[in-house]
């Protein structure tokens, strides 16, 4: 593995948020509140504000973790390049310990403040993220993101789970919601930026499989996640705002992945249908998640 | 010509202090508010509000 030079500054407290990828931490902090408001116990303002917070830190401690153990990947893809520790801004030894501390910190306050239970899924979540998706999968099988995947679906059942100290049937569905979901967003967007995983040998699904393959799996897997997704519905754990959101919404998600099916471009530059699935698929966790939480409020 | 001292390069020390300043600036607040969050969790949970 590649060892960054210990840089010669003090490292900069910008890079060390970088080190949290904030970008990927507003979904987990989203999907997280959503849990935790669409839970039928509602826990003091505080408790679930740190709950919440807890979650966060936990997301930026294995996203600085993944970084650390990832520079080698990092420094010869063009999207990751410019990261704190591929681009020198930072050493290695501060990130481990950035992320250590942040680990165990955000474990330790969420016991306090909330229960066991929520404190080792959050602790559960940091590890499988960090030991089994991206130290055992991401180098060695293209199913690498849909195991993986699991390390995201955990925030909404954390945030249920901090504040009811249980686990019940409609978080678990969220995860599987959020799990089933990984794998249609990761590849539309591995579809488009396959160069770049292939130059790292990262065996994502269209470097291992093809882009047709690829693009067969992200149609299954969309379908399947559509009906997972309105399933709380029939199954009488939500209302209609929430069924109902959720059907259209799965039904445009199918009509996208059915244009990244028919698609045979190779060129990125032609590559439309993946982009546009890319980008919804993120809307559509908003609005799931939104919906989730406007149905429980304005229903219940 | 006359040389703008604001112009020329920082020093690293400078740098280095400077850094160093802002981060623990940013420490200080950031265990201020865990100071005043472990109070209100307290709080919470004797009284339950």
């Amino acid at each position: 593995m590649q060892m960054t030079k210990p840089a010669a500054l003090p490292a900069d407290w910008r890079d060390l948020y970088a080190l949290t990828k904030p970008g990927v931490m507003r979904l987990v902090v989203f999907t997280a509140l959503c849990g935790l408001l669409a839970a039928p116990v509602m826990p003091p303002l505080v408790i679930g504000f740190t709950a919440i917070l807890c979650i966060a830190l936990g997301a930026g401690a294995a996203g600085a973790l993944n970084q650390w153990y990832e520079v080698d990947l990092d420094s010869k893809m063009k999207r990751t390049a410019n990261r704190p520790l591929p681009a020198g801004r930072l050493d290695r030894q501060t990130a481990l310990h950035f992320g250590v501390g942040l680990a165990f910190f955000s474990v330790i306050l969420m016991e306090l403040a909330t229960n066991w239970l929520a404190a080792v899924l959050l602790a559960s979540s940091i590890l499988f993220y960090v030991l089994i998706y991206t130290v055992w999968l991401k180098r060695r099988t293209a199913q690498n993101i849909v195991i993986g995947g699991a390390a995201g679906a955990f925030p909404p059942l954390i945030g249920w789970v901090a504040a009811t100290g249980r686990i019940e049937l409609l978080p678990v569905l969220l995860f599987a919601i959020i799990f089933l979901w990984t794998p249609p967003h990761f590849w539309a967007l591995s579809l488009f930026v396959r160069s770049d995983y292939a130059a790292a040998n990262v065996p994502m699904m269209p470097v291992v499989a093809g882009s047709a393959a690829t693009r067969r799996q992200i149609m299954v897997y969309s379908v399947i996640m559509a009906a997972a997704a309105v399933a709380p519905w029939p199954l009488g754990l939500t209302g209609w705002i929430y069924g109902g959101v959720t059907a259209v919404l799965g039904l445009i998600f199918v009509a996208f992945a059915v244009a990244v099916a028919r698609n045979e471009a190779t060129e990125p530059k032609m590559m439309r249908p993946e982009k546009r699935l890319f980008a919804f698929s993120i809307l559509y966790l908003f609005v799931l998640f939104a919906a989730l939480v406007a149905d429980r409020w304005l229903l219940t | 010509m006359t040389k703008v001292i604001g112009e020329e390069p920082k020093p690293e020390q400078e740098i280095i202090r400077a850094r160093q300043r802002e981060r623990a600036r940013i420490m200080a607040w950031l265990l201020g508010g865990f100071v005043v969050l472990l109070f209100l969790i307290t709080l919470a949970k004797i009284t339950g509000k």
